[in-house]
């Protein structure tokens, strides 16, 4: 017996021993691990908001006609080498990178480079229903919300490299739009392939693009393998692959980091920060970002529908306690849906509306003296706006009981939450935003108008004539001044009727081992690793 | 006679699978949600849809013809697709056994190398020092909660040295192609140049989780093994063996070794359902993209084919190897016969 | 100063006194009997004992190490959690939660497991040999399994879980107790006490259980460490107690988030329910030491 326990000792030993030696960095392979939260919904943007998805495939497999400058805040070119409006405001003219070259993939192999046709073929196919793959997928939800159906009369090419975008009406937030990551430019060779082989599902689930990186491999729910795109128009990057690994638990995301199996990761746990920034091998890069976490109600539901029973609700949670307790100190407060970086962003006169006793009177005017049972919603992952919503609800669920609300908790597995969402299956709900430009419009609009009550993305079901006036003619003016006053009364109006309860305004945090380089953040989501390297 | 009791085996686990069959079928009816969606996974069925579905799934006729359908449609792989993804049921679990039978399996292997020798040891030594730190230790190992333990082991040994990743099968810069799901198997049957380091790789990954989910049936093991080893060296003819002039080791290994460990054969078989909910925990832990991992999951996405599916799959999976052990155990020792 | 016996004298002691002389020297085992009843004692006698709400959350004191730490505090003597519960109150609910429900399922579990055992145990012929085989069937599903499906149907919840454990156990007390009676059914006094003209109730009541209690016990002891780990498991994956509940799985779950601050609000449920199980285990072992012991005399 002695013989074969001292075999299978060795055996372990020897096991132990070569398992256990720390990773000498040469793997055969150069590529870089970013880990994020969840599973990308598609991979165009064109279909989807979810900030997730954008950071997983946008600016990796994409390029925009134009891109924004992180620090200035300023359009510059990126696959438009140029562009010119009309002095009415109603038409815009794009010419056109040369030698732009799509991705080579087991999939596809493009015979040409890129020209006006892949761009009129892009945009044509949010704004044309009998646009072949127009109904291939039931909602572009972010061009949805910003009219652009209503906005947008035609795009034509005028030359082999020159496309034109004609508006029905003056917009100052287009050339925002573009920029965004939303915007990603299509192949048109790609789709005709498609629409030739009947395989028109294929456009959104095998991309092709121009961007950095080239689609290889995904596997729902664990990762997104992407090669280097050889032929990429800007100076490529050295790394031969990017490995978007699929880790929802933020616990298990900071444990990849320290161990190193990621070494990108963003970080809405705050908490870890202070760890983190205290250890050599990791930097933490800050940056402030246009989002903001709030508790919508669903209006439409009794008693919810009740504009002071909203108000009583606001003033019942004590927002500083969930900053302290949720965001760790590293948020501010927010007492407006935009935050305070923001050119259309003026302080309010009360600071901290935190008033129970208010609230309690308010909920007796109202007819609710006794109380009543309310759900709270609270989504199950982590974003950067809101790190934590079920230890916010708890928090809230424990202000309520104050004035006596008794809050029922309920949390879903995120793609079943998103779906009842949709449904306004909910009494209120803990969720956010991040903005896609800088505009104002973006936090507005998306959140409270009428048109985004019927897309999906106002989880308020609020639909408000006064307000939509407000944000529309905010944008048929290309006055800042006059933008700033209408957006003004926008945010005074929806102070009063509480639609939502705007909590907080959080920082991005990026975490990298130190040796990786070259990472830049956009401000208004989304990441690009087109120049990163790893050392 | 063996073809007989073989028969017999058969005919009961024919009887067995009819009944976690009508088991499963009724699950249909008792999850909540509505009957068409249960059984098909379809969402948002149009009425003209439900009308066929309907008449396709004879849910207008009485349930034993329903059962039967549903049976049919067992049979030949039709089973409902996934709410989350869907994709067959069948076909996403097909995907994601192997991860755990290769991770149970390991740990089954583990759990022998060590638990039956340690066994043997404490055995052998009764009362001695080296029996009582053996039971003692396997006593510790036997009440440890299994997901905690995981825990432990990952502070200690990958975030404070940082010797062993924290989750998956492998680094997931290698790029394996997932021909049998196998991972070391599917690393030596790919031509890619990083095969050695891909190997040391995939088996760092696998290692906390192995030694994790082995713990509990090892000391399951030692204390089987002893108890079981104990009782034949009490035995008579152990003793007129000893008489005779054999030495320990020549007792021990022709006569008490055999005997004892066939008891801890029929174990294993018993072990292996133990060992399934051990996994399921231990891949949630570990991010082990296994079917336990996926039942779980199902159940936070209140995704109701996929929970039948599963439970079906992996009820059949258990009953099986359990009544193989047996019958193996019966084959092998004439005593457990009673033909 | 010994008794003067004047003529020989047939000194038995009763069998529990004599389970007890084996078992109280088994020094594990005793000590396991007593950290068990400090357990029951707590579980029982919680609500009145715990120095703060166990429930009670306090913005000001979010995270606090333990007082033998420098920023602890005296009146938080195990710190607190993420959200300023006190965490030796709700570590204190949790024995209520974790091993008193534990104990009412094996209770409850065992009960109905005896009279299905005995029904069984009593019969003979194809329908006793069809309920075994669907017994030893019913034995190798895996708990877990049973939960999730009971969870699917029922929803997540404490209680939901309770059953499913329940339900879980109840086919090994089942196949014990008809093995037990079986066994019983053999032995020479049994027959006898069968010649003298009892009928099978009376040979149940007053000859076989008597006979099989201890090993009931024997058998809700083993039952009950796994009840323990089941419902710690389950609330673990967040499929049994849902939080704010005090359940020391779901204590573990929810800490998860700041393991890496603080380290204790994870190793301090977990250690309890180590211990927990610890405890009935050696109890078990004991008093299955002193059984066999008590056989061999």
């Amino acid at each position: 017996m002695k013989p074969s326990l001292c075999l299978s000792l060795a055996c372990l030993i020897a096991v132990a021993t070569n398992g256990c030696q720390p990773d000498s960095g040469n793997i055969g392979v150069s590529g870089l691990v970013y880990c994020v939260e969840g599973s990308p919904e598609s991979f165009n943007p064109q279909l989807v908001t979810s900030g997730t998805t954008i950071d997983a495939i946008s600016q990796h497999l994409y390029d925009r006609l134009l891109d924004i400058d992180a620090q200035s805040g300023e359009f510059i070119p990126a696959l438009a080498k140029s562009w010119q409006v009309s002095p009415d405001g109603l038409s815009y003219r794009f010419i056109l990178r040369d030698n732009v070259a799509f991705h080579h993939t087991a999939y596809f192999q493009p015979s040409r480079f890129l020209n006006a046709e892949d761009v009129v073929f892009t945009f044509n196919r949010v704004l044309l229903p009998q646009h072949p793959f127009h109904q291939t997928a039931t909602e572009y939800p972010y061009f949805d919300s910003m009219e652009w159906r209503q906005l947008v009369a035609e795009i034509k090419a005028i030359g082999p490299m020159e496309v034109e975008f004609r508006l029905n009406k003056p917009d100052s937030s287009f050339l925002s739009t573009l920029a965004t990551d939303f915007s990603a430019v299509l192949s048109a060779e790609y789709g005709a392939r498609l629409l030739a082989r009947n395989a028109l599902m294929e456009l959104d689930q095998l991309p092709v693009g121009t961007g950095p990186f080239l689609f290889r491999q995904y596997q729902k729910d664990v990762l997104i393998r992407y090669y280097r795109h050889q032929q990429h128009w800007r100076q490529g990057s050295n790394l031969e692959q990017l490995v978007i690994d699929i880790v929802p638990d933020s616990t298990k995301r900071i444990a990849k980091l320290l161990t190193h199996e990621c070494d990108v990761a963003p970080i809405p746990r705050l908490a870890e920060l202070q760890l983190l920034s205290q250890r050599k091998d990791f930097v933490v890069d800050v940056q402030t970002s246009m989002n903001v976490g709030y508790w919508a109600f669903n209006t439409q539901k009794p008693p919810l529908n009740n504009v002071k029973v909203r108000q009583a609700l606001a003033l019942a949670i004590n927002k500083q306690n969930i900053l302290q307790a949720v965001y760790f100190g590293q948020a501010e407060q927010a007492d407006s849906l935009l935050p305070p970086t923001s050119w259309a962003y003026q302080k309010p006169a009360v600071a901290d509306p935190y008033d129970p006793v208010r609230a309690r009177t308010l909920l007796a005017e109202a007819g609710f003296a006794k109380g009543f049972s309310l759900d709270i919603w609270a989504m199950p992952v982590q974003r950067l706006y809101n790190p934590n919503a079920l230890k916010m609800a708890e928090l809230i669920q424990a202000d309520l009981a104050l004035i006596g609300v008794k809050a029922h908790i309920v949390s879903y597995e995120w793609n079943t939450f998103r779906r009842k969402l949709t449904l306004a299956e909910h009494d209120s709900v803990l969720i956010g935003w991040s903005a896609d430009n800088a505009d104002p419009d973006n936090f507005l609009r998306p959140l409270l108008s009428c048109a985004s009550a019927v897309s999906g993305s106002n989880r308020a079901n609020w639909c408000d004539e006064h307000f939509d006036n407000l944000l529309q003619q905010a944008v048929n003016t290309a006055d800042l001044n006059e933008r700033r006053a209408f957006y003004l009364q926008a945010q005074q109006y929806q102070a009063e009727q509480m639609p939502l309860v705007p909590i907080a305004h959080s920082k991005r945090f990026q975490v990298r081992s130190s040796n990786i380089t070259g990472v830049q953040i956009n401000p208004y989501g989304g990441i690009n690793f087109a120049m990163a390297g790893k050392h | 006679m063996i073809l007989h009791y073989l028969f017999r085996r058969l005919f009961l686990l024919a009887f067995v699978f009819i009944a976690l069959t009508v088991f499963a079928f009724s699950l249909g009816y008792l999850f909540p949600g509505d009957v068409l969606g249960n059984f098909t996974g379809l969402r948002n069925i149009s009425p003209a849809n439900e009308m066929i579905l309907t008449k396709q799934l004879g849910l207008e006729q009485d349930y034993l013809q329903q059962y039967l359908l549903f049976l049919q449609r067992l049979l030949h792989g039709q089973w409902a697709l996934s709410f989350s993804s869907q994709q067959n049921v069948l076909t996403e679990m097909l995907l994601v056994m192997p991860a755990t039978l290769e991770l149970a399996g390991y740990a089954l292997f583990l759990s022998l190398l060590i638990g039956i020798p340690l066994g043997i040891v404490a055995a052998v030594r009764k009362d001695k020092w080296l029996d009582k730190l053996i039971s003692t230790l396997a006593l510790v190992g036997f009440s440890m909660p299994i997901f905690w333990w995981a825990l432990l082991l990952i502070m200690v040994f990958s975030l404070s040295l940082g010797w062993l990743p924290t989750s998956g099968r492998l680094g997931v810069l290698y790029e394996i192609s997932p021909n049998t799901g196998f991972m070391l198997l599917d690393i030596l049957l790919s031509d890619v140049s990083y095969r050695q380091q891909a190997l040391f790789d995939a088996i760092r990954h696998m290692l906390l989780p192995a030694v994790v989910l082995a713990t509990y049936p090892t000391t399951v093991m030692i204390r089987f093994t002893r108890d079981s080893m104990l009782d034949v060296l009490d035995q008579n003819y152990i003793k007129t063996a000893r008489a005779k002039g054999l030495t320990r080791l020549q007792v021990l290994y022709t006569h008490g070794l055999r005997n004892a460990l066939l008891p801890v054969t029929r174990q294993v078989g018993l072990q292996f359902s133990t060992l399934i909910t051990l996994a399921m925990i231990t891949e949630v832990i570990f991010s082990w993209p296994g079917i336990g991992r996926w039942l779980i999951d199902s159940i936070y996405q209140r995704n109701f084919p996929a929970i039948q599916g599963g439970v079906l799959l992996v009820s059949s999976l258990v009953i099986l190897v359990n009544m193989l052990t047996e019958i193996m155990h019966t084959l092998f020792n004439p005593l457990a016969r009673k033909f | 100063m010994k008794k003067l016996r004047l003529y020989y004298e047939e000194h038995n002691k009763g069998p529990l006194k004599l389970l007890w002389k084996h078992f109280a020297p088994q020094h594990f085992a005793f000590f396991g009997l007593v950290l068990l009843l400090i357990l029951l004692a707590l579980a029982v006698l919680t609500p009145f004992l715990t120095p703060h709400n166990p429930y009670l959350q306090n913005s000001q004191l979010l995270l606090l190490p333990p007082s033998w730490q420098d920023s602890g505090l005296v009146s938080y003597p195990l710190g607190t959690d993420d959200l300023g519960r006190d965490l030796m109150s709700r570590l204190m609910l949790g024995a209520s939660y974790t091993f008193g429900l534990a104990i009412l399922a094996v209770v409850g579990s065992l009960l109905v497991g005896l009279i299905l055992g005995a029904l069984s145990g009593m019969s003979k012929g194809v329908k006793s040999s069809i309920f075994n085989h669907l017994l030893d069937l019913a034995l190798t599903i895996p708990s877990l399994l049973l939960a999730i499906v009971i969870v699917a149907v029922l929803g997540p919840g404490l209680l939901n879980t309770i059953w499913a454990i329940m339900l879980a156990l109840l086919p090994q007390f089942v196949h014990g107790v008809r093995n037990a009676i079986a066994q019983q059914l053999k032995q020479d006094y049994v027959t006898a006490y069968r010649l003298d003209g009892a009928n099978r109730r009376q040979l149940l009541f007053s000859v076989i259980l008597p006979n099989t209690w201890e090993q009931l016990v024997l058998m809700g002891t083993m039952a009950l460490s796994t009840a323990v780990l089941d419902i710690a498991a389950l609330g673990f994956l967040g499929i049994g107690a849902q939080s704010p509940t005090a359940e020391w799985g779901a204590m573990i779950a929810d800490s998860l988030d700041s393991i890496y601050l603080a380290p204790w609000t994870v190793a301090l449920p977990g250690l309890l329910i180590f211990i927990t199980v610890l405890a009935v285990n050696l109890v078990g072992d004991g008093l299955r030491v002193a059984m066999k012991k008590r056989r061999e005399n």
